[in-house]
Order: structure tokens, then C-alpha cells, then sequence
């Protein structure tokens, strides 16, 4: 499967807490717009290549107190019901991982609602490469097993823009699932 | 206060009280406190207690230019403080070279200082503070710390619960264990009392001494103030002296209190001496003036000052003052009212 991918920027109205909701309600628009969503299949396992567009790299934040890296995240749901907006729901977990351009390996992540987001160490993954040029990220990725999308063969994608202080919930995601096919 | 949903106040909360007519800028505070709780590297230009000379920029530089409440309660957009420009970087120093340049014959002596070239650090603008000299040069010392607040903006804006407030006292903390180093909370204090640990990337701030509060003993910087101005005890003691200083007597008040968080920090505001005219005759005016000290502590401040000054008059003339007593803290024990083991200062 290879896409190009219009992003939205995810709803602040639904964060938790009573600040980013209210404080961040003036966001209108994505910070980045769309990717390109490269997915296959093979004996292997999964193999990945997501490129986007940012004008202003942040690979490092060491030693410093305000900024936040670029960072993807590929989620898949471990049910069909489990909801991509809502990070999914008591029962309804996701799974993914997630790539900081400040840090390596991949981190493997864990949801069940907002707010609830587990971090682990990722297992399984190989192979990953990520470059950034002429205002565009490339990141490559494998994985070996990948229990969600091998069950229900979809995924969502959110990134975070580092210079514009995206992290958490401030994040341009796909709308909705995205089937990957076989 | 409708819009604050997350935020409750605890049934008791612990409490502090600063008397800043008493602070000799010695940061002995800020050191008790950094060397007990706050050696990370990845804070370490992070100061939980810190003491800044007033008016001045403060640490993080510009502090009270942003954050706190707007009128209808609701937590405002704040800034993260950096490092180089507001908080100010540890500073690294040339001991190797000084060391190596020592009793070296005909070498040039290396002096000690930072290897660095700083702009700014916690403490940078010590003693300037404002006016002319002779006639309203004035400046005063202002310890800060987590007030710990009532409606606590830190807590309103997590989005993953990673702050409460305990039930038993009111301490306000961070469960690092859920933090995931957002900052969200940095951003939202308007009083930039928590702090973002680069290293673990997670986020820190005061404690209140819990495991010395749990035991009956006083916080850290309380404990070791020489100027003895501070006092520590629950709100709603009436034996104790946050009761005395804030409720009975109203002369110790929140800092910012139109940020709306209701902070459980109080403050004794400062008195000062008198201008000089053009010709050195005092001019019966204060130094500091009564609107900078507004700005700070709210309007109740000229009563609390008027409060203080006829006290310390009725002390002068050898009548008694239990206010002036408690403020003198000639006895060390009245300061603290944490519980049957706060008397554990000695005075034999
Ligand atoms: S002073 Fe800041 S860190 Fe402390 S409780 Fe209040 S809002 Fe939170
Ligand atoms: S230890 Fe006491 S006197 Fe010294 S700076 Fe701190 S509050 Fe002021």
C-alpha cells in the first residue's frame, strides 16, 4: 500500500485536563498537512516508510527545558471498535509505535482512552532509518510481529512537530483508520 | 471559579508563612533544599526554593509577566522558561586549571570562575533593586516555592493526571512514575514552580518536605532559615501561627492572589524606612512603594502594613503584642505547628 495521507489537526476540544482544551481551542489546521504512507507485507513482518513535510527540523533537545522533538507514531487498533480519535477506550486498547527524532530505538506504546498512552520498549523492530532533507522527513521501519494491525489490518498515523511545540495531544493525525490491506 | 473542573481544595492543607521584613538573602533555603531533594543532573538549574532580589527580573527572568487565571477562572496560556535566558545554566568552573596554575613558578595564576560565558542564573540581579541612592533606593528579598495551591494550574493541565493533591495535607505533587516530561504544567504555573528534569524527561518541583512533614519535622528551608521567618502549620489550626498571622491577624498574604490559584504561601509583606528629600529629611513616605508591594500581594497590603507598624509601636513602648512575639519567634517552637513531634526544636 502506498498513500499520500491529508492530516487533521486532532481535536483539542476532546483533551483531558482543563487547560489544552481551553488554552489551545484557537488551533485551526494541522501543523503538518500530509504524509506519505508507504506499508508492506512480507514473511518478514511489517515494513514501513513514512515521509512529511517539515520546514524546521528538532532532532535535539538536549540540555534544554522547552523543546520537543519531531515524532511520528503508526497506531493500530487491537479491535475493530477501538476508536483512533479517543486513543480507544477501557477494553478497547491500541497499539503502535513511536519514533522521537531525539532518541533511539523506537518506543512501542500502549493505549486504552486519552491520557492513558503506556511506553515500552520496542521489540521486533529493525532496519530503521530516518533522515531528514530539504524539508522533508524519511523514516524507514520494520517489524517482525505487530499483534494489532496482524489482527485487524489497520493503522493511524500521528505526527508532532517539534518547532511548533507540538507533543502530546497537539499532534496532525489521520482522520480515521487507515486499512492497509494484506 | 466555575471553570476550574479538575482542581479541589483538600480537606487540611499544610501551610507556610515567610516574614519578608526578616530575610537576609542568605539562600541558606535554597541550598538546604537542592542539597537534600533536587541533585539531578538534568535539573540542575532548577532551584525548588529560590530567593530573588525584588523588584528585579527574578528567576526565571520575567516570571510574572505571564500565566494565572483570567476573570472567569480559566487557566491562561503560559510559557516554558528557558534554560539559557530565564532560568539561567548551572555554571561549570576552571578548577583544573586553577589547580594546575598553582605554586607553579613564574606561570601565570589562573583565578577561579566559570568556564562558561552566563548572561543570566538564579540570583543574577542580587541587591539591585530600584530607586536612587540616597533619596528611595530600596530592595527587598522574596523566598519562593510551590504554594501549593488551593486550585492548582500545574494540576488543571495535565492531561495525564500525573499531579494530585494529597487529601491529608494538601502537598501538591508529581507522580513521575505517569509523567511523560509534556510540560504542560511548566507552561501553566504562573509562579514557574515546576520544573522539567532534561535528563529523565520528566517533570519536578517542591515537595513540602513530606517525609519531614510525616514525621512532624519541619520543611527543609524552614527548618534552616537563621533569620527564623518562617512558620509552618495547617490553615485551619487555630493554635497554630498560619492561622494567627493569615486568618486572625491578616497580615500574611498570597503572593499574586488575581492569579486565582489561592496559594498556601503567605506573606509577611516588608516595611520599610522612609525617602529622603533633596536635603536627607525623611520624608514619611516608604521606600518601597505601596503600589509595587499592591502588585505583588493584592490590595490588602497598605492594612497589613498599617497592622504591623502599630504593633511593632505598641512593642516599642514595652506593651504586648502577641502578633510581634509570634513574628519575633522568640520561641522557635511557636513557628511550627505540624503535629505531637514538631517541638523538636530544643531551646535549652
Ligand atoms: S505554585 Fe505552581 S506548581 Fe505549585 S501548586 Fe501552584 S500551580 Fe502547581
Ligand atoms: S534561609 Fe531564611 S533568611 Fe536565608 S534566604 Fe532563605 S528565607 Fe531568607
Amino acid at each position: 500500500m502506498k498513500k499520500t495521507l491529508d492530516l487533521i489537526a486532532a481535536p483539542t476540544g476532546m483533551q483531558p485536563g482543563d487547560y489544552v482544551p481551553r488554552v489551545y481551542s484557537d488551533r485551526d489546521g494541522p501543523q503538518t498537512p500530509s504524509v506519505s504512507l508507504e506499508v508492506e507485507h512480507s514473511t518478514r513482518g511489517w515494513r514501513f516508510h513514512v515521509r512529511w513535510p517539515c520546514p524546521k527540523p528538532v532532532q535535539d533537545t538536549g540540555g534544554q527545558s522547552n523543546l520537543f522533538p519531531d515524532a511520528v507514531a503508526l497506531v493500530a487498533p487491537s479491535v475493530p471498535e477501538a476508536q483512533w480519535v479517543t486513543m480507544g477506550a477501557p477494553g478497547l486498547a491500541i497499539g503502535g509505535f513511536l519514533w522521537r527524532a531525539d532518541r533511539e530505538p523506537l518506543i512501542r506504546m500502549r493505549a486504552e482512552g486519552f491520557g492513558t498512552v503506556q511506553r515500552s520498549e520496542a521489540e521486533n523492530v529493525r532496519q530503521v532509518t530516518s533522515e531528514w532533507n530539504g524539508g522533508e522527513w524519511s523514516l524507514a521501519f520494520e517489524v517482525a510481529g505487530w499483534k494489532e494491525l496482524d489482527e485487524t489490518r489497520r493503522l493511524a498515523i500521528a505526527v508532532w512537530r517539534g518547532s511548533a511545540r507540538e507533543r502530546a495531544g497537539l499532534k496532525s493525525v489521520s482522520p480515521g483508520w487507515i486499512e492497509v490491506g494484506t | 471559579m466555575s471553570n476550574i473542573r479538575e482542581s479541589q481544595s483538600a480537606p487540611r492543607q499544610l501551610a507556610m508563612v515567610l516574614d519578608l521584613n526578616k530575610c537576609l538573602g542568605c539562600q541558606t533555603c535554597t541550598v538546604a533544599c537542592k542539597k537534600l531533594w533536587n541533585k539531578d543532573s538534568g535539573s540542575d538549574y532548577a532551584y525548588w526554593n529560590s530567593v530573588e532580589t525584588l523588584p528585579g527580573r527574578g528567576y526565571p527572568a520575567e516570571w510574572q509577566e505571564t500565566g494565572g487565571r483570567d476573570s472567569e477562572g480559566a487557566v491562561k496560556r503560559g510559557e516554558i522558561p528557558d534554560i539559557d535566558t530565564a532560568y539561567g545554566r548551572a555554571w561549570n568552573f576552571n578548577h583544573k586549571k586553577t589547580f594546575d596554575s598553582a605554586g607553579k613558578p613564574g606561570a601565570q595564576k589562573e583565578w577561579l570562575r566559570p568556564d562558561s560565558n552566563p548572561k543570566w542564573g538564579a540570583n543574577w540581579d542580587e541587591d539591585r533593586g530600584a530607586g536612587e541612592y540616597p533619596g528611595n533606593n530600596h530592595y527587598f528579598y522574596l523566598p519562593r516555592l510551590c504554594n501549593h495551591c488551593t486550585h492548582p494550574a500545574c494540576l488543571d493541565a495535565c492531561p495525564r493526571k500525573s499531579i494530585y493533591k494529597r487529601e491529608e495535607d494538601g502537598i501538591v505533587l508529581v507522580d513521575q512514575d505517569r509523567c511523560h516530561g509534556y510540560r504542560f504544567c511548566v507552561e501553566a504555573c504562573p509562579y514557574k514552580k515546576v520544573y522539567f528534569d532534561y535528563e529523565r524527561q520528566v517533570a519536578n518541583k517542591c515537595i513540602f518536605c513530606l517525609p519531614r512533614i510525616e514525621e512532624g519535622v519541619p520543611m527543609a528551608c524552614a527548618r534552616q532559615c537563621p533569620g527564623r521567618l518562617r512558620f509552618v502549620g495547617y490553615r485551619d489550626d487555630p493554635e497554630g501561627p498560619i492561622w494567627k498571622l493569615v486568618d486572625k491577624w491578616k497580615v500574611a498574604l498570597p503572593l499574586h492572589p488575581e492569579y486565582g490559584l489561592a496559594p498556601n504561601v503567605f506573606y509577611v509583606p516588608p516595611m520599610s524606612p522612609p525617602q529622603l528629600d533633596a536635603r536627607g529629611r525623611p520624608t514619611g513616605e516608604p521606600r518601597i512603594p505601596l503600589t509595587y508591594l499592591e502588585s505583588l500581594f493584592g490590595d490588602s497590603v497598605g492594612g497589613a502594613l498599617e497592622t504591623l507598624v502599630a504593633e511593632r509601636e505598641k512593642r516599642k513602648q514595652g506593651r504586648p503584642s502577641e502578633l510581634m512575639d509570634l513574628l519575633i519567634a522568640y520561641d522557635w517552637n511557636q513557628s511550627f505547628a505540624l503535629g505531637p513531634k514538631d517541638a523538636e526544636v530544643s531551646l535549652e
